[in-house]
């Protein structure tokens, strides 16, 4: 048992190769989180496209990297490092930790409101 | 099956694009009088219908953009987010579903320049993307993100005037898609008429509906869109000349199906809405594909359509829905003829199965229809020949302006109280009468779009 972090959603309801949105108002962050899961690994980053107005947990997830679903900007799903154009800033990025069945967030310091 | 219609657009809520200044002037696109062109009551047809260039604008303006048209089979969307693309008349169309599980039909079209914001033939996705500067459109068509967006004058920019063009009606009937740009357009039910009950001869044989075999196969042929359309509606003449050889090598004796075969009585049926369909009749109606064969229990098909759509329509046939759907009931093949040009078409043709077949026998029909129809087909290549042979030489001008011969079975259309509808005898140019009949009213007719609200 942990008690870093913040309870976000149990590993079930984030399916391989999919990502769910958690609200600002959970985790206390300036902007909604993005919980990945890539084959099995769990990542967190700001939800927002650095590029334009879009949620990264509705973007496609593929080899430790998430694709914007509007204008297909890159970024590194370990630390949020841009890897594509046209997106041009890297998004923020924040700790997850398994614990049992669920999954807990320790947003960055940085992002908190 | 049920019918479901799902207008995409309600009434009073279709937006108008932002058109400022902008109104082509009077004459811009002068309709041609087509009457002199289409002579139906004698069976004669100028051929300038297969190549003149302003016939073939008209025709996307007042045929295409008026009559419903086929988009594909529900099969093809599964989930939100699924997609193909296809044509209506020239237009690029996306079809998808929504998140509501609605099937939405858009022109692939950028409201800004104008590029494609889909180019995969079919896939999933969750936005639209231009990929030009960027435009992001929803499943719903709605503009979602516009790089730069405050570089647009901030008191007159309305992002929720700019999302993709959706068509007037959407519609499916027997699993398959139909749509249309014309908000007047009579309900799709009504458009087919007695149509509908030779179409379920093909399509409603099993309780469960049909599906398709994943793909859609696509070729370019040199021949007018209206030379296809046309043959499938009310072609059957052709068929022990064009395709003698692939009949002899089909048959057991490699000399041809049996004389009782050839010579079958039958009937053509069609419509004033342009609709045809023909097919022999034989007490002993059968599926060609042995395993297909096999698998049918004939009394229970007789059950369930009728003596007259077992022993008739259900196999061996031809038909077109007006203006540019066709299908081939013992093939299992639907195709749609694309117009490119009045001198090319694009043909896209699917395998349709019964749901209910089990995986040999849908193999089975697969390949029968592969043998037959398709680019592979023995008997598409007989058929593409013709059509391209025609246009080929259909621009010299004395070639060009001796009138065609329609006039086979004039007079002989009845109701003979058997099939439903006008029907001829099998041998009959009845449909391809009513085909440019129809084709002929279109084109004279000022469209929704011209006329205004």
């Amino acid at each position: 048992m942990s008690d870093e972090g913040i309870v976000v959603a149990r590993v079930e309801d984030v399916p391989d190769g999919e990502a769910i949105r958690i609200d600002a108002a959970v985790t206390g962050t300036v902007d909604a989180i993005a919980v990945f899961n890539d084959g099995g690994d769990f990542f967190a980053l700001d939800d927002t496209c650095s590029h334009e107005k879009a949620s990264l947990a509705d973007g496609w997830i593929e080899d430790g990297v998430v694709e914007c679903p509007l204008h297909a900007g890159k970024f590194c799903l370990k630390d949020g490092a841009v890897l594509s154009m046209p997106a041009t800033r890297d998004v923020a990025c924040h700790q997850v930790i398994i614990d049992g069945a669920d999954i807990r967030i320790v947003p960055n310091p940085d992002r908190l409101q | 099956m049920t019918i479901t219609q799902l207008p995409s657009t309600h009434e009073g809520g279709r937006p108008s694009p932002p058109s400022g200044n902008l109104c082509r002037p009077v004459g811009f696109a002068e309709a041609i009088d087509v009457a002199g062109l289409v002579d139906s009551a004698n069976g004669l047809i100028d051929r300038a219908v297969f190549t003149d260039r302003r016939l073939y604008d008209q025709e996307q303006a007042r045929v295409f953009a008026t009559s419903w048209l086929f988009l594909g089979h529900v099969d093809q969307l599964q989930k939100a987010g699924d997609f193909f693309t296809t044509f209506m008349g020239e237009d690029p169309v996306i079809v998808t579903k929504d998140k509501a599980g609605a099937i939405r039909a858009f022109l692939n079209s950028c409201r800004h320049r104008g590029a494609r914001v889909l180019r995969a033939d079919y896939g999933a996705t969750r936005a639209f993307t231009c990929t030009y500067h960027g435009w992001s459109y929803d499943l719903e068509g709605k503009l979602i993100s516009v790089p730069n967006e405050t570089g647009y004058p901030q008191d007159s920019w309305d992002r929720a005037a700019w999302g993709l063009l959706e068509v007037a009606q959407l519609d499916t009937v027997l699993g398959l898609v139909f749509a249309t740009w014309n908000p007047k357009a009579p309900p799709l039910l009504e458009q087919l008429g007695d149509m509908k009950w030779y179409m379920d001869a093909f399509l409603d044989r099993d309780s469960e509906g049909t599906t398709i075999v994943g793909g859609i196969t696509k070729w370019v042929l040199k021949g007018n869109w209206k030379l296809a359309a046309e043959q499938f509606a009310t072609d059957w003449y052709h068929v022990n000349m064009s395709h003698a050889s692939a009949l002899m090598v089909l048959s057991p004796t490699g000399r041809g199906p049996k004389a009782d075969i050839i010579n079958t009585p039958g009937r053509q049926y069609s419509d004033v809405r342009g609709n045809g369909a023909g097919f022999p009749t034989h007490p002993r109606s059968r599926f060609d594909a042995q395993p297909v064969h096999r698998y049918y229990d004939y009394e229970q098909l007789r059950s369930r359509l009728g003596d007259a759509r077992v022993e008739g329509p259900m196999t061996t046939g031809h038909a077109t829905v007006f203006p540019n759907f066709s299908y081939l009931p013992v093939n299992g093949s639907v195709r749609v003829w694309h117009p490119k040009g009045p001198d090319e078409m694009e043909v896209w043709a699917w395998t349709v199965l019964d749901k209910s077949m089990p995986e040999d026998v849908r193999n089975a029909q697969r390949l029968y229809n592969l043998r037959t129809f398709g680019p592979s087909g023995i008997f598409e290549q007989d058929d593409g020949e013709n059509w391209s042979e025609i246009q080929a030489i259909s621009h010299g001008w004395r070639t060009n302006t001796v009138p065609l011969n329609y006039q086979m079975g004039i007079g002989s259309e009845r109701d003979d109280g058997l099939y439903p509808g006008s029907t001829s005898d099998l041998y009959s140019d009845a449909a391809g009468r009513r085909f440019y009949a129809r084709w002929a009213e279109l084109m004279n007719e000022p469209a929704w779009h011209e006329v205004g609200e």
